[in-house]
């Protein structure tokens, strides 16, 4: 059986060498460039080889950038997804009658009114303004109600330097205020920066180069600090972050203010 | 020629292994992420549990009774808000049961801010277990943020040397609509999200996205460095509201840096 294969093996290669023979004469006539299969197979090799490459390279690719987002994404999902235990809350009718839970939930609902009330009397019954200075606006209440709300100019965060190193940054302060005092007709006291900012020598503190009048508006509110709630010469600026940290209101809003605020009032900005 | 036949499954092999590497370790990732929740919660229990009063099974019945715990929920809020209002500065008031974001001064609310979303982490809505309730009854304080706008917008201007090189005030371009998106990082491991509600621009989209993926890369790149010590991941408990642009500004810019939450859940 073996031999019978071996003969056949045998006859198949001179076949094989006789059509080899018979392509060679073929050749003979066939113009030197053409490519015969196994050139072509050896040609074609690198080409599929860069082709597996690129294949496993693009899987690779997905592969990888699939785990990252499940990592970056998927994870957190899942984590917040996954069930836990918990303790079941108990809804029970008959639980109300219970003599324990009177006990309990009369006290704490006590507390609830009285923290309520305690809660609430922190907002006056008598006039207090609101300044908000991202938006520039501001908001009078009186009697717990807004009487009247506009828009106001609040800190320009601008923070000034001289060449010697000394700074101020131009912003509203936050929190809550007190009217200290309030004036009619007010003049500026023009302060050091006032100067420095117009590029002009500053004068003695107590020189008359230093008041100015008419610039403050008809009235003026004082904060403490040098901060005032004022009226403005500048309206086109109403409405946007340009003062130096004191409020600016336009003149009726200000005639307002000043009328409904006292000296103690409180001024809450934010 | 036998040494480019035996390469090839070897190039195979280590292909196989390499990815198997890769796969394992993505499990065990997700297995140490996946336990971390319960670690948190357990870290809760030990830092905020009080000790029970449950003698029977009435007082059982009792504690996770619904009605009894929204007044416990309440009266927790309201003594936050009154710790807080002892103070000049503005904090902020959270109250998820009516989608509200209070700016409140001294117990006065000075500006009020509706929810439009609302996500919140899972441990938090557990609050019939004690630790929760206790972690939520005293007031939160900021310990750092994250944010796409500045907290105050400062510009720098140099003084001029004389009247010549004085320029008056020019009007600010108020037009600029800069994305608000932000992240308040609070010391009891509380994240506060805050994304603006407005998807005005595709920008704003791009915008919100990049910041997401940048917190989500930072979260997961603290989460490798633990999984590689063997240390389960740190579980951050998270609030993640949508709240209108201005609202989330002005909320941003009113909260001092230390500022302090307090939460109604």
């Amino acid at each position: 059986m073996d031999n019978e294969k071996i003969i056949d093996e045998g006859t198949q290669s001179q076949t094989e060498e006789n059509a080899g023979s018979k392509l060679a004469v073929n050749n003979a006539n066939i113009p030197p460039q053409t490519v015969t299969p196994g050139e072509y197979d050896q040609k074609r090799k690198p080409f599929l080889r860069f082709l597996r490459f690129i294949l496993l390279f693009v899987v690779s690719i997905l592969f990888l950038s699939g785990m990252i987002l499940y990592i970056i994404y998927g994870v957190p999902a899942i984590r917040e997804s996954t069930p836990r235990q918990h303790k079941e809350s108990v809804i029970s009718k008959d639980l109300k009658k219970d003599q324990n839970y009177t006990k309990l939930i009369g006290p704490l609902s006590k507390d609830v009114q009285r923290l309520t009330v305690k809660f609430d009397a922190y907002t006056s019954g008598q006039s207090y303004i609101v300044i908000n200075t991202t938006d520039n606006k501001f908001y009078l209440y009186k009697n717990k109600q807004l009487v009247r709300e506009g828009s106001c100019s609040t800190g320009s965060y601008k923070k000034l330097q001289t060449a010697s190193g000394k700074t101020w940054t131009f912003k509203t302060p936050r929190g809550k205020f007190l009217i200290q005092g309030k004036r009619t007709h007010p003049a500026w006291h023009r302060p050091d920066w006032s100067f420095i900012e117009e590029g002009v020598p500053i004068p003695p503190k107590d020189s008359p180069l230093r008041w100015e009048a008419g610039v403050l508006g008809d009235y003026a509110m004082d904060l403490g600090d040098s901060y005032m709630i004022h009226g403005t010469i500048y309206k086109r600026f109403l409405g946007m972050p340009v003062t130096h940290g004191c409020v600016r209101l336009n003149d009726e809003d200000l005639e307002v203010v000043f009328n409904t605020l006292n000296v103690g009032s409180k001024v809450y900005i934010f | 020629m036998e040494s480019g036949i035996k390469s090839k499954p070897r190039r195979n092999v280590i292909f196989i292994v390499l990815i198997s590497l890769v796969l394992a370790f993505v499990i065990y990732y997700s297995v140490m992420c996946l336990l971390s929740p319960g670690r948190k919660l357990e870290d809760l229990r030990n830092a905020y549990s009080t000790k029970s009063s449950e003698k029977n099974d009435a007082d059982k019945q009792i504690s996770r009774n619904p009605d009894y715990l929204k007044l416990l929920k309440e009266k927790a809020f309201l003594q936050s808000r009154i710790a807080m209002a002892g103070t000049d500065s503005s904090y902020l008031a959270l109250n998820m049961t009516d989608s509200t974001a209070n700016i409140e001064i001294c117990g006065v609310v000075v500006h009020k801010s509706k929810m439009v979303d609302l996500k919140i982490s899972k441990i938090l809505t557990e609050t019939n277990e004690n630790a929760i309730l206790s972690l939520l009854s005293a007031p939160f304080t900021i310990s750092g943020s994250y944010a796409t706008i500045m907290k105050e917008p400062v510009i720098f201007q140099m003084a001029p040397k004389d009247t010549s090189e004085y320029k008056p005030d020019v009007m600010p371009d108020t037009t600029l609509a800069e994305p608000v998106n932000y992240i308040l990082e609070t010391k009891q491991g509380i994240r506060i999200y805050v994304y603006q509600q407005e998807q005005m621009k595709p920008k704003d989209r791009m915008n919100q996205f990049k910041f997401d993926l940048n917190d989500r890369l930072r979260d997961t790149w603290n989460s490798l460095k633990r999984v590689v010590e063997f240390k389960v991941p740190e579980y951050h408990l998270f609030i993640k509201i949508k709240l209108p642009r201005a609202d989330a500004k002005i909320i941003y810019r009113a909260l001092p840096k230390n500022g302090q939450i307090a939460l109604f859940n």
